[in-house]
């Protein structure tokens, strides 16, 4: 892979141009987010001090700052509240139509999670339409390991599908 | 004696898509605010406030502010630093030169902000609004670049209080209008209902007015006090009365409004900075409220009590932010007409607040004397607000 214009770039990782989250244990303290996502689980962390379910997950609970927090299972089935849907003009790294929802997985804090609608076309998504969370891969983040030479670290990332009815 | 912190003087570059580098538009901008007062000269400014959040990623430059120091010519003996607040860095800047100089820790602070957002190749500026939200949790799906989250604001406002596309066009029509006779913003055209109502799709139902561009610029701006301010000029002094800036979110899951188009830190915002001027939303007889999109000034003209909640699309659509109207919203053109280099905008609009308030603005509101800016910034994740006068907070 070469990048161009900047030849030294060549077979060389700029995290700093990766969309997608540093998921490694080696960058990322709550990695086990992504290992449960892999698991086709949506979690988040709890806090088992003063019973705060946190979302996104966090390493420290943002209530009484407590470090003792556990992944607890989210809903993996919600209602779409309103979406949009974005046909042309759709940004580097996403595929036509961009579709966003604002989705009610029933218990908070995800009464109102903003994702992604995938595996479905332009038109045919209605308000109130039940989704299901879509688990899919990402490219994999190269890790320079030194003399074990670059480890490539398999990525997931998650959005919403509809339900087939 | 209490010192109390003024807006001297400030000017913008021309704004738009622009042949130069970030460091050539600060110069720019800062000669901008110079010949705004040629009493004042860079020797001076003794402290320097850099609002930029693009620098780091698209001119591959942090740390910015020695860069902005040398190349505008000032050198700064009480303050020399960068702002990173994205939308709200301008204002942000604002605020804390008006603490410093009230504090007695600078005398004349340079608060200046630029971007250079358009690359040699295009995909870069979009594919780097990644960074805009929270990269991890917003920015994977697909949500760095705005319209998207704005287009599902405009659907829930228009679902709880019946807001219709025209008076959203209403918005786009009002603010090009005001900046088709102003030389530096970066569209320069009038604007007609028809044409705006009939515009191409982006995301429905935002239509092209109703989203505000991308731009290259600068601005700068001179925060000073007032009794400083008396050796450099004769024109009204224009006073910073109140600020405040409320940030209750970043990831969007967690907006703290019961729908998108509850802006419950918005309305925070401006009741801590009125509070703090001493001031209602009664007394705001000019405002420069963030147009990122057509439906951020519906929203915001409700927030700030300009009008009743849910009554924003009647109140814009009824020409109440026209001169003439209730309060003359955007009267330089806003961010839909001006552009929007982020760092930048909170000193466009501090310079077209201190312009009205002294007399001297290009669509001039008769007899303004109490005047409000805002920004809105991230995915809607803080609101800042600055509340301008004539006279100080007795
Ligand atoms: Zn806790």
């Amino acid at each position: 892979m070469s990048v161009l214009g900047i030849p030294i770039l060549e077979n060389l990782y700029p995290s700093t141009m990766d969309m997608w989250p540093l998921e490694a244990k080696e960058f990322n303290r709550n990695w086990q987010f992504y290992e449960n996502l892999k698991q086709g689980r949506l979690t988040t962390t709890k806090c088992k001090d003063c019973g705060l379910v946190s979302w996104p997950p966090r390493v420290i609970c943002p209530e009484c700052y407590s470090e003792n927090l556990e992944y607890v299972d989210l809903p993996s089935k919600g209602k779409i509240i309103v979406f949009s849907e974005e046909v042309r003009g759709v940004p580097l790294g996403f595929e036509s139509p961009l579709i966003h929802a604002v989705i009610d997985l029933g218990a908070n804090p995800v009464r109102r999670v903003l994702s992604r609608i995938v595996n479905c076309p332009a038109g045919v998504l209605k308000r109130g339409d039940e989704v299901q969370l879509s688990v899919f891969p990402v490219p994999a983040m190269p890790i320079d390991k030194g003399k074990l030479g670059t480890v490539m670290f398999e990525r997931v990332f998650f959005a919403f599908e509809p339900i087939k009815k | 004696m209490a010192r109390h912190a003024v807006i001297l003087a400030g000017g913008q570059c021309k704004w738009g898509v622009r042949e130069a580098h970030l460091v050539d538009l600060f110069q720019e901008g800062a000669k901008a605010c110079f010949d705004d007062i040629p009493t004042l000269k860079p020797k001076d400014v003794d402290g320097l406030i850099v609002a930029s959040s693009y620098a780091g990623r698209c001119s591959f430059q942090v740390n910015t502010a020695p860069v902005v120091a040398e190349r505008v010519g000032v050198k700064p003996t009480s303050i020399c630093t960068r702002v990173d607040v994205l939308c709200a860095g301008g204002s942000t800047a604002i605020i804390l030169a008006k603490g410093l100089v009230e504090a007695g820790m600078a005398d004349i602070v340079m608060v200046t902000g630029g971007e250079k957002l358009y690359t040699p190749q295009k995909w870069e500026v979009f594919y780097s609004e990644l960074a805009s939200v929270d990269h991890d949790w917003d920015g994977t799906n697909g949500m760095g670049l705005p319209p998207p989250f704005f287009s599902l604001t405009a659907q829930e406002h228009m679902m709880h209080y019946g807001t219709t596309k025209e008076q959203l066009a209403a918005v786009s029509v009002a603010n090009y209008n005001y900046a088709a006779t102003n030389p530096v913003a970066q569209m320069q055209k009038t604007l007609t209902l028809e044409e705006a109502m009939s515009a191409p799709i982006v995301v429905p139902p935002l239509t092209l007015y109703d989203c505000c561009p991308i731009t290259d610029g600068a601005a700068a701006c001179i925060i000073t006090t007032d009794e400083i301010a008396r050796k450099f000029s004769d024109r009204p002094l224009v006073y910073i009365r109140g600020t405040a800036q409320v940030c209750l979110n970043s990831v969007s899951a967690n907006f703290p409004g019961a729908h998108l188009a509850d802006w419950k830190h918005t309305k925070l915002a401006g009741e801590k900075a009125y509070a703090m001027a001493k001031v209602g939303p009664g007394d705001i007889k000019v405002a420069q409220t963030h147009d990122c999109f057509s439906i951020s000034e519906v929203i915001e003209v409700e927030e700030f009590g300009f009008c009743k909640k849910g009554e924003g699309g009647e109140f814009c659509g009824s020409k109440q932010i026209e001169i003439g109207g209730k309060v003359p919203v955007n009267t330089d053109g806003g961010l839909l007409s001006c552009g929007h280099p982020f760092g930048a905008t909170g000193i466009r609009q501090g310079t077209e607040i201190m312009k009205q308030l002294q007399g001297r603005a290009r669509h001039q509101v008769e007899g303004a004397d109490i005047a409000l800016t805002h920004n809105l910034s991230g995915a809607n994740a803080e609101h800042t607000v600055l509340i301008y006068g004539r006279e100080p907070v007795k």
